[in-house]
């Protein structure tokens, strides 16, 4: 629990104040490109499933590269903080799929106002899934980079295919765009199978995080 | 605490840092950890820690100490605080994790040693010198009140001055708190007084495991005329002889009976103790002089 | 403080006795306790412990529970005899070599003992 405490609280409050000044960087570019031409797409949307998902994953990374071996160095095992991981994980996604969803209520506001033009975006539900997935893979290549070293690049096509499960029908990744129908057809099922690719994910990096030993720095 | 080690070995890829070692500590003493650079103490520690899988076994108060809640609470290992933290995080932060994640952590005595090192609170680790860094390892080692606490090369880099009050500080709460302490150096002389008992390792393997104050009786060095130290240390260990025109010294290791401090009476040779760095350098130096 | 070479607790044991004997520990005095010897010397409390132990064996100590170490009463007497057994052999037959070694006559050592025991020294 003090583990989960500790992630959720630092991390949420991070990814809270990176996602407010990357907004009111977006807005402001918004601005400056309403000068020389018309608006005719969401930037808040080209950052939240472009470069969003790759902080997820990197918080994913940090988690268990760097938290890990000093919750270790404090007595703790790797059970237990990858019990809290993935709790962290889940409130983490949640968490920065609300604050995505925040910025699109606000930035839909300011479009109407200045009748600016926008495209469809994700749901709330869509993008949790994405964030929870990239969160979850980026542990999965964490721990199987601390373990293996340069060995675990064999596991990376494997995390690159759980990763694009839930963005393929995001609008605007461009993930996979010649098997978009597949997911379709599933409707509001292939959710199911976003959930299934984070919990995949999220078992593998149990296995190998079990065993992942803690290096001793040496400067 | 009690430790038992058991058929322990550490490998890294190709490399074995610790083979097949066996040991058993009984507990509430401050151990000294002796051997060269490499040798495996790290790696042996990192075990003991349950930093890393055994192989073999690594018994904590007959517990394996391996993704073992009930053991892992009970341990401490620090090298300097770069184990502990990340190098951007500020020392306060540092200090909250210990308060955060260890039920045994005394943070009043925590900000105490900080001052005392004069540790700044609002630096980030990686900003720290070398000396502050390992000023900070021991801050978490004694704060974390562990019951095995665990200081690898926590001298590094700081000077005299603060080793000396590291060596107080580290006194003082072992007599508060009693607790099995292991001290991991190669620079014996101004730690050998604080050890009560001794593990020399090299080569990952274990070379002797002895009270301080005992090893400390067992070299015996032997000056007198060549042909005489000759006669006298045939057939005794001998670890290390230089000789000076006719005059030998040689390094005896083992205990001389009372027939032989008689018989080195007879033949006029001169009878010394040996430093323990010196035991320490002849005891760990390959056979052969090959490493 | 120590020198690295004899067990500590016999240095340690031999610096109370050397007290005892100039009176600066007196009988039926209380000693430091281990832990004000170790922190004082710097030394692990273990040995402080072994050292008081071996005094204690050898009756230059007593112990009263749960207060401390005292110097006994005949400690000072007994140590003096101890010293006075050892006394030619450890430090007068030495002397006598070293003398002879460097040339002075024995004559000259006993005439320089003669002043001290005349207080012209």
């Amino acid at each position: 629990m003090k583990i989960f405490r500790h992630l959720t609280t630092t991390l949420v409050l991070y990814g809270a104040i990176v996602a407010a000044c990357v907004f009111l960087a977006v807005l402001a570019a918004e601005f400056t490109l309403s000068v020389f031409a018309d608006i005719v797409f969401s930037g808040w949307m080209l950052v939240t499933v472009q470069i969003a998902r790759w902080f997820v994953l990197w918080v994913g990374v940090y988690a268990i590269h760097n938290v890990l071996p000093i919750a270790i160095a404090h007595g703790r095992t790797r059970r237990e903080f990858l019990g809290a991981a993935t709790g962290f994980s889940v409130v983490f996604a949640l968490a920065m799929a609300l604050l995505a969803w925040l910025g699109f209520l606000v930035e839909g506001g300011v479009y109407d106002l200045m009748d600016w033009r926008s495209h469809p975006y994700g749901s709330v539900l869509a993008y949790f899934l994405m964030f929870l997935v990239w969160c979850g893979v980026g542990m999965l290549l964490a721990a199987a980079f601390g373990r293996w070293g340069y060995g675990a690049a064999l596991v990376l096509p494997f995390g690159l295919a759980l990763a694009v499960v839930p963005g393929i029908t995001m609008p605007g990744t461009g993930d996979l765009p010649f098997i978009r129908n597949a997911p379709t057809l599933l409707g509001d099922g292939w959710h199911l199978v976003s959930l299934g690719a984070w919990a995949v994910a999220m078992v593998a990096t149990w296995a190998i995080a079990r065993d992942l030993p803690v290096r001793v720095r040496s400067t | 605490m009690r430790v038992d080690v058991q058929g322990l070995t550490v490998r890294y890829g190709s490399v074995t840092a610790v083979d097949d070692m066996s040991f058993s500590l009984s507990g509430n003493k401050i151990y000294g950890l002796l051997g060269r650079n490499g040798s495996g103490k790290t790696s042996l520690m990192s075990a003991l820690a349950g930093y890393r899988r055994p192989i073999g076994s690594v018994q904590l108060d007959g517990e394996p100490v391996f993704e073992n809640a009930a053991a892992m609470r009970q341990v401490c290992l620090v090298r300097h605080a770069a184990d502990a933290a990340d190098k951007g995080d500020k020392v306060a932060h540092v200090l909250e994790y210990g308060a955060a994640w260890r039920d045994t952590w005394d943070n009043p005595y925590a900000l105490e040693l900080t001052e005392l090192f004069k540790i700044p609170l609002k630096k980030k680790v990686g900003e720290l010198s070398l000396g502050q860094r390992s000023a900070l390892g021991v801050v978490i080692g004694l704060a974390s009140r562990s019951p095995l606490t665990m200081l690898d090369e926590s001298h590094l880099g700081m000077d005299t001055p603060t080793r000396y009050a590291f060596y107080d500080a580290l006194l003082s709460d072992f007599m508060a708190h009693p607790r099995t302490i292991i001290i991991s150096t190669h620079l014996i002389e101004e730690l050998a007084s604080l050890l009560e008992e001794l593990v020399i390792i090299d080569s990952g393997r274990l070379v002797l495991q002895e009270e301080a104050d005992v090893l400390r009786s067992r070299g015996t060095e032997i000056t007198g005329n060549a042909a005489d130290v000759d006669e006298f240390t045939a057939g005794l260990t001998v670890l290390s002889e230089k000789s000076l025109g006719r005059t030998k010294s040689a390094m005896v290791f083992g205990q001389l009976d009372d027939s032989g401090l008689v018989r080195a009476r007879q033949l006029g040779l001169e009878l010394g103790p040996i430093a323990l760095q010196d035991l320490f350098v002849h005891l760990t130096e390959p056979v052969g002089g090959k490493r | 403080m120590f020198d690295d070479r004899s067990p500590i607790y016999r240095q340690i044991a031999d610096r109370i006795k050397a007290d005892v004997l100039s009176g600066t520990l007196k009988a039926d005095e209380q000693v430091m306790s281990t832990n004000q010897y170790a922190a004082y010397y710097r030394i692990n409390p273990a040995t402080a412990a072994k050292a008081f132990q071996q005094l204690v064996d050898e009756k230059v100590l007593y112990k009263k529970r749960g207060i401390g170490m005292f110097v006994s009463t005949e400690a000072r007497d007994m140590l003096r005899a101890q010293g006075r057994e050892t006394f030619f052999g450890e430090v007068v037959d030495p002397m006598v070599v070293e003398a002879r070694a460097i040339g002075i006559p024995l004559a000259d050592v006993i005439r320089r003992i003669e002043q001290h025991q005349n207080g012209d020294v």
